[in-house]
């Protein structure tokens, strides 16, 4: 796998959520509401022999709404972090196709308060345990 | 001496490379042994007899048709085929163990939070040539 592939085929599939706008990488300026794919902790290699599987266990996905007091941001955040539906990060994620590798399953969505210019942010932190070939 | 990494074991099953799905990988060979104990021994006396052996290989599942190991292997259950296990890697002067084995068992494995794998279970029949890798 490359990781760099797999970071932008994750954001394309991300991108075809309506209304969510996708960073591929963490950006300078973000803009929210938006999802912004991170670097994951850990890419682990050779879990097959003769190269035939690498894993990323936590690619980040950062979901960020509005202000933490805004109904409007819960009801944006719950949207996508619902486990099936149109809006659904989880679904819509795992029933993609790619070529960049072989499965991806959304683990967990774990909530957070991120400041962005001086104003904290609703925001969910997804776990995307990631499998593809070594080569 | 040098150590060597398990990444690099190959092994295949009835002349196909399994190497890519497979995670680890067993070869154990073991000996009868008769208790030739009598009058005036103060210890069990041992001799060894016959040859044995088990081979086992469990992985991570792959939907690859033909050499993936569900679509080997499966079909492969309660025949006789050929072993091969590289421990070092391929290579020439390097060490293998070829050897017939009657497959004994395939299990797929699916939990719910993980990837599927599946493992295998295989009986030596007959003696193990360990000649090195031409």
């Amino acid at each position: 796998m490359d990781l760099g592939n797999v970071m932008q085929a994750v954001a394309d599939r991300l991108g075809t959520i309506a209304g969510l706008r996708v960073y591929a990488y963490p950006p300078d300026v973000v803009q929210p509401p938006a999802a912004i794919v991170t670097y994951p902790g850990t890419l682990t290699f050779d879990e097959t022999y003769g190269r035939g599987m690498d894993r990323i266990e936590d690619l980040g996905v950062v979901l960020l709404v509005g202000k933490v007091s805004d109904r409007a941001s819960r009801d944006l955040i719950t949207k996508w972090v619902k486990g099936s539906g149109a809006f659904s990060v989880k679904a819509v994620l795992e029933s993609g196709t790619y070529t960049a590798f072989d499965t991806i399953r959304v683990v967990k969505a774990e909530f957070d308060i991120i400041t962005v210019a001086g104003v904290e942010h609703l925001a969910a932190t997804l776990t995307l345990d990631i499998a593809g070939t070594g080569a | 001496m040098a150590l060597r990494h398990g990444k690099d074991t190959v092994i295949k099953l009835s002349g196909t490379d399994l190497s890519t799905y497979v995670t680890t990988s067993e070869l154990s060979r073991t000996s009868d042994s008769h208790d030739v104990t009598t009058y005036g021994n103060t210890a069990h006396v041992y001799q060894g007899g016959l040859l044995d052996g088990k081979a086992t290989m469990s992985g991570v599942y792959d939907t690859t048709a033909v050499s993936g190991p569900r679509a080997l292997i499966r079909p492969l259950i309660g025949t006789v085929v050929a072993l091969i296990r590289q421990p070092e890697g391929a290579g020439t002067t390097k060490p293998q163990d070829l050897v017939q084995v009657l497959v004994t068992s395939y299990v797929e494995t699916n939990p719910v939070a993980d990837m599927v794998t599946w493992s295998c279970e295989m009986q030596c029949s007959g003696a193990v040539n360990s000649a090195a890798q031409p």
